[in-house]
């Protein structure tokens, strides 16, 4: 186990590689010298030794691959992300809690995607063709059709028209700008439900859908006949069984609906307001804030790379095949 | 009931019948049409026998063992016929009126009836331990602990002929070889001494010398334990080997059945017959072509009228065979055969029923 | 005597091959047979003509042009269509929509629409209506369906806050947003028959390479990437530049399903009898590939390629209601759903909303329809 672990840690550094040189393109992409747009932008006139001391910190008069090396070595070794000239503060500040709590809502909504999508799988596999299968299937499919952002608006519209509330945020107002406590993460649990639903509603529709398939192969499988050979009751034997392997390639795929949840969120924390990476990174892209993007795209990246390891390292676990290979 | 059946019912009174199935009818009810997978099917199981039932792919074996067990795969039911088996405790039960979900039918599973199936890898489950599965059926049926249940464990594997056997208790299916898989389903099936032991084509996906060494293993348990045996293979090398008792099946029903040596010496139906010419010989000196039953077995849904072996039958009789569903004739006393070549009047003739 | 003559069960290759060849001219009928008893697939399969058919026609089947505003009829309601029309004698049939009066609301000075049943604006199928060119061949003024009287607001999904006709920018939306998915999927079915043929064909190390490659793209979240990587996209372009971009930008990142749907393929077939007695026979390794390989994957790689077009779909939608994607005057679904951004104009106008109606009704049709498709790809499955 340590030794697959380990090679999986190994396999990861080409993608961290390729995902930083996508994340250094990022930044590199909008034409023009950053600095001269900064420069433009600022208020006062900048210190002619200032800016010569950014050139010479993000080494913008030297080869593309020198200011790649600087930009990454910095991240590595000093945690030094570069500056936000929008925010006029270093990019470190900026994102850590936002990561944070994208993190947070993706794992409660990866928690409900798998609590809610299980179960129903079931029901839906083992009673196959009748109306309630008919019935999961339809609104599976249409929990896949609707993008995020649209869910989000109606949901929206309908809390607004029919209960006058205005939903939207993580946090309270008088908790937004608070230091963390006990009563700031209660009132984000409070918050937390909308999103949740409306991240995890694509996410459970395909699971649903992946649950029954996988379900309704390994029903009819012959170990499952022979456990029932055994004289098995019909509930042990299908806990105990076929779930039991179905569940393996729902594990797996976690390794694609975690980087969707994180993708997801983007687009719907713009749309309710929520204090994640998603609006940050809208905000910096339209600022051409690139430091700020390119970082965000970096870690949101390296988020997903993680989440898709510990699904990796959590499926040899429950599966003893996969370390054989 | 047809006099035909009072006649061979007459074994059932004897003691020494541990499973009859009368007339058995097992149809799968699908989208295209039904499936008559077993269509009548007869057979009759001595205490510490060992019956082998054979027929080409296709002609319902399977499903035959799969009726007994009840574990009939939907849309398949039984649709008619008895299922009589004597219970330990002496009560006998027609399995074929069970609620195929019920308690009554999962204590005899595993229990006094186990199966082993044609694929062990398919039959063992990917992400348990083999020793989770003995203990499972161990558990079920006998009221010992975890301990216990372990230690049995133990010792099954040790019985089949598994080595190292307290650590392949921890091992997984697909750590074992074909062989040793197919010991791990026979401990399994064995770990609750079963009365009897249903073995479908158990040894068709092994190697021969693997195959040798099993056919072996089930006759010495079988000896050591007095339970009886329904095998079921498409070889007839393996039926010689083993078999006290043949029942031929062909498109869902018993064509031909007997003693063994009845059924290898003076084989009566044309399917047996052409089924005996079609094993290869290696005491055959002539470069003669080896014999193969012309056809294949026709699709379920276009069952044949008449006796359903007429397309393929040498011994075709125009405007009979294709017209009359033959019944079953007696032979001698216990050998049958369902065909028109024999007169099914010599069974109403009072003379030649056998004293009993 | 049907028994001697029933066809050798599938699984008998031996005696099949010689069949073969009645076989393969038999696939597309059997893959008929079998999709069309999914009724379901089959409405999906029909809505989604019906949408490229909009596609094809927006011109001639939307009342108004896309650009067409109206400044005295801004955030207009639906108007529903009134049937028929009560006079002296009785009902008679006369389809129209009720006109609106203006009312403002003395110390909010908020315009609102009040219903004025008083005024009938009569509404027909095949109206003469604003010129347009179809296709940049014809000039027309045939509208499918429009107000009977040229001029009459009749608006039947409401106005927009230019007073431009919802109903008709969605029309001509469907144009761009279904087309973007085609196209994008075209590239990323290149993409990926191309490279998941070599790993699938080649496998070893090319193989290792692709694979890993795909694994890596598909950890990514796509939608943050997306986003930097458009937001690039300078703003003076032109418009159909913006549009070539953002697809190609989405097949760069879609075509890995794809692949993997060809690779496997490849990896099945490679096994089949009748690819290798092609090697055998000496014929060469693009020939196997093309004249064999591909054809016997075609239906499966519709099916793919059926369920991959939402994906793009959806994708462009998001984009374009961010506001970086496609951009006005470029109309696609998104970039109308932008008008909706936040509550307050939701709150003010839901109607605004219809163009995700269409989103999710397109999204769904070829869903069902591409799951239709995928189980008769194989015919011989139950
Ligand atoms: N689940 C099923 N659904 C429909 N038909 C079946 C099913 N299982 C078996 N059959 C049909 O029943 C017949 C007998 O099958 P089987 O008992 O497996 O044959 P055998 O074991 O003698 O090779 C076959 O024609 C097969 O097509
Ligand atoms: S009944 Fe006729 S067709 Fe059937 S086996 Fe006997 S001779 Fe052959
Ligand atoms: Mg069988």
């Amino acid at each position: 186990m340590i030794w697959y672990i380990a090679r999986r840690i190994i396999y990861l550094i080409p993608t961290l590689l390729i995902i930083s040189v996508i994340a250094f393109a990022v930044i590199q992409l909008p034409p023009g010298d950053f600095l001269a747009s900064l420069i433009s932008k600022a208020e006062e006139t900048v210190d002619q030794a200032q800016v010569d001391a950014l050139r010479e910190r993000y080494g913008l008069d030297e080869p593309i691959y020198v200011q790649y090396w600087k930009w990454i070595s910095g991240i590595i070794t000093r945690g030094d992300f570069g500056d936000s000239f929008e925010w006029n503060r270093p990019v470190s500040d900026l994102i850590w809690e936002r990561l944070g709590l994208t993190m947070v809502i993706s794992l409660f909504t990866l928690a409900f995607v798998w609590i809610v999508s299980i179960p129903i799988g079931i029901y839906s596999a083992v009673k196959k063709y009748t109306i309630g299968d008919y019935l999961v299937t339809i609104i599976g499919f249409i929990g896949l059709a609707i993008p995020n952002f649209l869910l989000a608006l109606v949901l929206m519209y309908i809390a607004f028209r029919y209960f006058g509330q205005s939903v939207g945020g993580l946090f309270s107002p008088e908790y937004i700008e608070a230091d963390w406590s006990l009563e700031r993460v209660l009132d984000l649990l409070s918050h937390l439900w909308l999103p949740v639903i409306i991240l995890g509603t694509a996410g459970t529709a395909a699971l649903i859908r992946v649950m029954r398939a996988n379900l309704l192969d390994e029903l009819s499988k012959l170990y499952v006949d022979a456990a029932r050979a055994r004289g098995l009751s019909e509930l042990k034997l299908l806990f105990k069984y076929p779930v039991r392997v179905a569940l393996n390639p729902l594990v797996s795929a976690m390794a694609w609906i975690f980087p969707a949840l994180v993708s997801g969120s983007a687009i719907t924390s713009i749309v309710l307001n929520l204090q994640t990476t998603g609006p940050l990174l809208y905000r910096s892209l339209q600022a051409q804030d690139m430091y700020l993007a390119g970082s965000l795209i970096l870690l949101v990246s390296v988020l997903t790379i993680i989440g898709t390891l510990v699904s990796d390292i959590l499926l040899a676990w429950i599966d003893p095949r996969i370390q054989l290979q | 009931m047809q006099p035909t059946h009072t006649r061979l019912n007459a074994a059932a009174a004897t003691d020494d019948v541990l499973l009859e199935v009368k007339e058995v009818k097992t149809h799968f009810f699908t989208d295209e049409g039904v499936v008559k997978a077993v269509e009548g099917v007869n057979l009759s199981l001595k205490r510490g026998q060992t019956l082998c039932v054979v027929g080409e792919s296709g002609c319902g074996k399977s499903v035959t063992a799969r009726s007994i067990l009840r574990i009939v795969p939907p849309p398949g039911e039984i649709v008619s016929g008895e299922i009589l088996f004597r219970q330990r405790d002496g009560r006998t039960v027609d399995l074929a009126q069970l609620n195929p979900k019920g308690r009554e039918i999962r204590e005899i599973r595993g229990g006094e009836i186990s199966m082993i199936f044609q694929e062990p890898m398919s039959a063992l489950s990917p992400v348990h331990t083999i020793g989770s599965q003995i203990m499972e059926a161990i558990l079920l049926h006998l009221t010992v602990t975890k301990q216990e249940a372990r230690k049995r464990a133990v010792s099954m594997l040790d019985l089949v002929g598994i080595p190292r056997p307290s650590e392949t208790l921890d091992a997984y299916s697909f750590e074992l070889s074909g062989g040793m898989r197919q010991r791990a389903m026979i401990a399994i099936a064995l770990a609750c001494e079963p009365q009897l032991l249903i073995a479908d084509e158990p040894t068709t996906a092994l190697d021969v010398t693997t195959q040798a060494n099993i056919l072996d293993l089930i006759a010495d348990l079988q000896q050591e334990s007095g339970m009886s045996v329904l095998f079921i293979t498409h070889d007839l090398g393996v039926v010689a080997e083993i078999a006290d008792e043949v029942v031929v099946m062909y498109l869902g029903r018993d064509v031909e059945s007997g003693a063994v040596d009845a059924i290898f010496h003076d084989p009566k139906h044309p399917y047996t017959r052409a089924l005996l010419q079609s094993i290869p010989r290696y005491d055959s000196r002539d470069n003669k072509r080896l014999y193969s039953i012309k056809g294949t077995v026709p699709h379920p849904f276009d069952r044949p009228t008449g006796c359903p072996f007429h397309p393929r039958c040498d011994d075709f009789i125009a405007g009979q065979c294709n017209l009359i569903d033959p019944q079953r004739a007696l032979i001698s006393r216990d050998h049958s055969a369902r065909c028109l070549l024999y007169p099914t009047a010599a069974i109403h003739n009072p003379d030649e029923e056998p004293a009993t | 005597m049907t028994g001697a003559t029933t066809p050798p069960p599938v699984d008998d290759r031996a005696e099949a091959a010689p069949e073969t060849r009645i076989v393969v001219a038999n696939q597309w009928q059997l893959i008929w047979w079998k999709f069309r008893k999914h009724r379901l697939a089959m409405f999906a399969g029909l809505v989604t003509l019906l949408l490229y058919a909009v596609a094809l026609f927006a011109e001639f089947i939307a009342p108004y042009s896309a650009g067409t505003y109206s400044a005295t009829h801004t955030f207009l309601p639906p108007q529903n269509i009134q049937l028929f029309q009560q006079t002296e004698t009785g009902w008679r049939f006369y389809p129209h929509v009720y006109g609106h009066k203006v009312q403002v609301d003395p110390e909010s000075f908020k315009r609102t629409y009040v219903v004025d049943e008083e005024i009938a604006y009569p509404v027909g199928l095949f109206v003469r209506g604003e010129e347009y060119e179809l296709w940049g061949l014809f000039t027309l003024d045939l509208h499918l369906i429009g107000a009977a009287q040229y001029g009459d607001p009749v608006h039947l999904i409401g106005t927009d806050r230019l007073g431009r006709d919802v109903l008709s920018r969605t029309i001509y939306g469907t144009r761009v947003s279904m087309s973007v998915g085609l196209v994008g999927v075209g590239l990323s079915l290149g993409l990926g028959v191309i490279l998941g043929g070599i790993s699938g064909y080649y496998g070893g190390l090319i193989d290792n390479l692709i694979q890993r490659a795909i694994e890596i793209l598909r950890s990514l979240p796509t939608i943050p990437l997306w986003m930097g990587l458009s937001a690039a996209i300078p703003l003076t372009w032109p418009p159909v530049r913006v549009y070539f971009a953002i697809t190609v930008l989405l097949s760069l990142i879609g075509w890995t399903a794809l692949a993997r749907e060809v690779r496997g393929r490849f990896l099945s077939l490679k096994t089949e009898d009748f690819v290798i007695a092609a090697r055998l026979d000496g014929v060469r390794e693009l020939q196997i590939i093309l004249r064999h390989m591909v054809p016997s994957m075609t239906s499966h790689i519709i099916a793919s390629v059926t369920l991959a077009i939402p994906g793009m779909i959806l994708a462009e939608t998001a984009l374009s209601f961010l506001g970086i994607g496609l951009r006005p005057p470029v109309v696609s679904w998104g970039v109308l759903l932008q008008e909706a951004q936040n509550v307050r104009s939701i709150a003010t106008a839901p109607w605004l909303l219809f163009p995700g109606l269409a989103v999710v009704v397109s999204v769904l049709a070829m869903n069902f329809l591409g799951d239709g498709l995928r189980d008769a790809a194989d015919p011989y499955q139950t």
